[in-house]
């Protein structure tokens, strides 16, 4: 596993620009942590910080470039992790993206248009499949998950954007500013790449 | 007990006059005794109450009673229909399915063809002359039983047939569906029950503080068939034109098709004034329900109807999905007949609906001669000239440029968000890039193949993302004006009236002090809109011509945004201040 500080620059990967309070929220870490382990960063020139916001650097890219194969080999080398990966994947990620694309734009005769949200019914069936794959996905990413704690606060954060999204938050689906359930998909998807050392699919 | 009907546990909404309460019957029932009531045939029904679900709770199963008053429920179908339930000619199937009286989250799906076993499928292939078709309604019956009932995990929906529908059911040691159509039907009633405590219903009502005891209620509807014989098919209606909002139906009508198959695309279907042709008076029938229907939903309706043994019976309906330029036309012309007012029409109609129709697009002939560098998928729509750059850094630091990419990942995010449009090399309609740029209506074109980073950096290029093609240079484009078309003019004027926010023009004098969202250092911008100062009364710059903008300077108490398209600033404002107060 990464230590604090590897993993503090880690999540600059999965949110770019953010504060550290922002960055405590993806890993749950205390935000006091996160603000020594940034500073640190910037002074070994691993991260820049801008007006309370934090990017990551070359160096810090290099470092856990070169820190991965260590902190994840065990994941790396047990079969039903690669199994997990790939059926998330070939499964779920995809009825994701293809849900969330159904959420933004609906078709009318052979083109696709904006997506109004008049129609409750057509948007209540989009979040119960998207609560299903959700479920879903909580069984898939079990062995990785076992060892990895970071993914049940990332499934745990997907439940929490859902919820708002049932309520009535629209943006909460796949706004790009808010932790919408993309945006939280986004980030697990990008870290469940960097645990198993695979390249982006798509 | 209900005096009245001699049920304890069962509501049949069928009598015109005795509205149901809809705690008791929750919101979908009520919605078919609304449709009885205006004098339209919908497959005959029966509900079981809310009440029935509190004593499930109450005792750990179904309450006393309650098995022989789903018989006799089933019993009216039959007699309306004049069909039997398991039989083995003329069979009855039903769907099951949830409603509460707000909706919940959570609850279980609608099954559809309860009812069916072997015996039932042969009679239902003798009937239709269709063993495949009998066929495939055992297979998801199966499917979507062994999937809402005994809780299979295993994506069962495209497996090839019941057989193979069972085998994994069994393999997920979820049991065996039963093949007693009033086993199924039990089962299918207490899983509804049980799913209105699932998990998800659970979190969702505490997240908003809706009482835990608060169950559903169990609709039990006929299913009517299309496919039976010469008299019979299946059809959509949409009460006007989907794509230019003019008021005529418009419709398709499917003889001998059964619901799936119009939806699917497998048959192609007739236009409607096939059915007028072949039966005049259902057709005639079918016009009268959905001009009843527009005129009670005070809004284009998409009706879903199917005719058996010659007649008609209206499944669905409900508000239907339009084009941009359809929802501009229905919401004024619905104002012109006096169905809604003038600040509902502008409730109507979203920002991003007017946004998509002043989209700029590539003049007529303009790219003929322009040199095409890459082509791919159009993933959100729109047209943005600028500088091929190939990092979010560079984005972010380069005023409208266009950012190219192998395939995005959330570091690029503040890229995208700062660039005119967005091209990758790898990627469908349904990738991250695809779904980010959408939500940020930004253009986007992905797919684009290997070497087109290299082929675009660093060259000024024409992103045309409504075609999915990318060009050398700056090419003309041409745009649809507020002031140009008369539903437009008249929308805006009627948002203007709603008081949310003054939009100014650029360049039209503005109350001071003045806050410039284009001047902020790149180097000071940051995620989400930026503070603005205290006191500010005009606001203006790109970014407050966006939603996230325009509802931060309406949160900073601005009276003035600057942009040049008034409507969707004014109709985001509208959206927000009603979303707030």
């Amino acid at each position: 596993m990464l230590d604090p500080y590897q993993l503090t620059l880690h999540t600059l990967t999965l949110r770019q620009l953010a504060s550290a309070e922002q960055l405590a929220e993806i890993t749950g870490q205390p935000v006091a942590d996160v603000k020594a382990g940034l500073e640190k960063a910037v002074a070994d020139g691993a991260v820049v910080a801008a007006r309370g916001s934090y990017m990551i650097g070359p160096a810090g890219r290099e470092l856990l470039d070169a820190a991965y194969p260590d902190a994840f080999a065990g994941l790396r080398a047990t079969p039903a992790v690669a199994e997990a990966i790939e059926a998330f994947e070939t499964g779920v990620n995809k009825r994701v993206l293809s849900l969330t694309t159904d959420w933004q734009t609906v078709e009318v005769d052979g083109a696709r248009v904006p997506n109004d949200h008049a129609d409750a019914d057509y948007d209540a069936g989009i979040l119960d499949r998207l609560g299903r794959t959700h479920e879903k996905t909580q069984k898939v990413l079990r062995p990785i998950a076992d060892a990895d704690p970071l993914v049940d606060r990332f499934l745990d954060r997907l439940g929490t954007a859902l919820i708002r999204a049932e309520g009535g938050e629209t943006d909460y689906v796949s706004g790009v500013r808010v932790d919408s359930f993309h945006t939280v998909w986004f980030q697990m998807h990008e870290h469940l790449l960097r645990v198993t050392g695979r390249e982006r699919p798509e | 007990m209900n005096t009245a009907t001699g049920y304890r546990w069962l509501v049949v909404p069928d009598d015109p006059a005795a509205e149901p309460s809809r705690e008791l019957v929750g919101g979908k029932a009520w919605s078919l005794w609304r449709m009885r009531s205006l004098g339209l045939r919908v497959p005959p029904a029966f509900v079981v109450t809310t009440e029935a679900c509190a004593a499930y709770f109450a005792v750990g199963a179904l309450p006393d009673g309650l098995a022989a008053e789903l018989e006799a429920g089933i019993r009216l179908l039959e007699a309306e229909l004049g069909r039997t339930f398991g039989g083995a000619e003329r069979p009855l199937l039903v769907s099951v399915r949830s409603g509460a009286a707000i909706s919940m989250p959570g609850m279980m799906d609608t099954i559809l063809n309860l009812g069916c076993n072997d015996i039932v499928e042969a009679a239902l292939a003798a009937e239709s002359g269709d063993p495949a078709f009998a066929a495939e309604v055992h297979r998801r019956f199966t499917g979507s039983y062994g999937r809402l009932v005994m809780g299979c995990t295993e994506e069962l929906d495209d497996l090839p047939d019941t057989a193979a529908v069972l085998a994994a059911v069994a393999a997920d040691d979820a049991g065996t569906v039963p093949s007693d159509p009033w086993a199924q039907l039990r089962a299918a009633v207490a899983a509804v029950f049980a799913s209105s405590r699932s998990r998800r219903a659970i979190a969702y009502r505490k997240h908003y503080g809706i009482p835990d005891d608060l169950g559903t209620a169990v609709t039990v509807q006929a299913m009517v068939f299309g496919n039976l014989d010469d008299d019979s098919g299946t059809g959509v209606l949409f009460t006007r034109n989907p794509v230019d909002g003019t008021r005529e139906p418009y419709g398709e009508y499917l003889p001998r098709g059964q619901g799936e198959d119009v939806v699917s695309g497998r048959v192609t279907p007739q236009p409607l004034t096939h059915l007028a042709g072949w039966n005049a008076a259902v057709h005639a029938e079918l016009l009268a329900a959905a001009e009843r229907l527009d005129t009670e939903g005070r809004d284009a309706q998409d009706i879903e109807f199917t005719v058996q043994h010659g007649e008609l019976f209206l499944l669905q309906s409900r508000p239907a999905k339009r084009t941009a330029r359809a929802a501009v036309r229905i919401a004024v012309a619905l104002v012109d007949e006096g169905a809604i007012t003038p600040a509902d029409a502008v409730r109507r109609v979203t920002a991003e609906q007017v946004r998509a129709l002043l989209r700029p697009e590539i003049a007529p002939g303009a790219a003929d001669r322009a040199e095409l560098l890459a082509h791919g998928v159009a993933a959100s729509p729109g047209v943005a000239t600028g500088l091929a750059v190939g990092t979010p850094e560079d984005a972010q630091h380069t005023p409208g440029a266009i950012l190219v990419r192998r395939s995005t990942s959330p570091d690029d995010v503040q890229g995208m968000i700062a660039a005119a449009a967005v091209v990758t090399e790898q990627g469908g309609a349904t990738s991250h890039a695809a779904v980010v740029s959408r939500a940020l209506d930004t253009p986007c074109v992905v797919g684009c193949g290997a070497g087109t980073v290299d082929a675009l950096l660093g060259r000024t290029v024409t992103v045309d993302a409504t075609a999915g093609r990318v060009y050398t240079g700056e090419i003309a484009t041409t745009a649809v004006d507020e002031s140009e078309d008369d539903d437009l003019r008249r929308l805006c004027a009627w948002a203007e009236q709603q008081g949310a926010v003054t939009v100014a023009e650029p360049g039209a004098a503005a109350p001071e002090p003045v806050f410039d969202a284009d001047k902020i250092p790149p180097e000071e911008l940051r995620e989400g809109p930026p503070d603005i100062p205290a006191g500010t009364r005009t606001v203006r710059g790109a970014l407050f011509t966006t939603p996230d903008g325009v509802r931060a300077a309406l949160d900073a108490g601005v009276e003035v945004i600057v942009a040049a398209h008034r409507l969707p600033v004014l109709l985001t404002a509208v959206a927000h201040r009603e979303g707030t107060s």
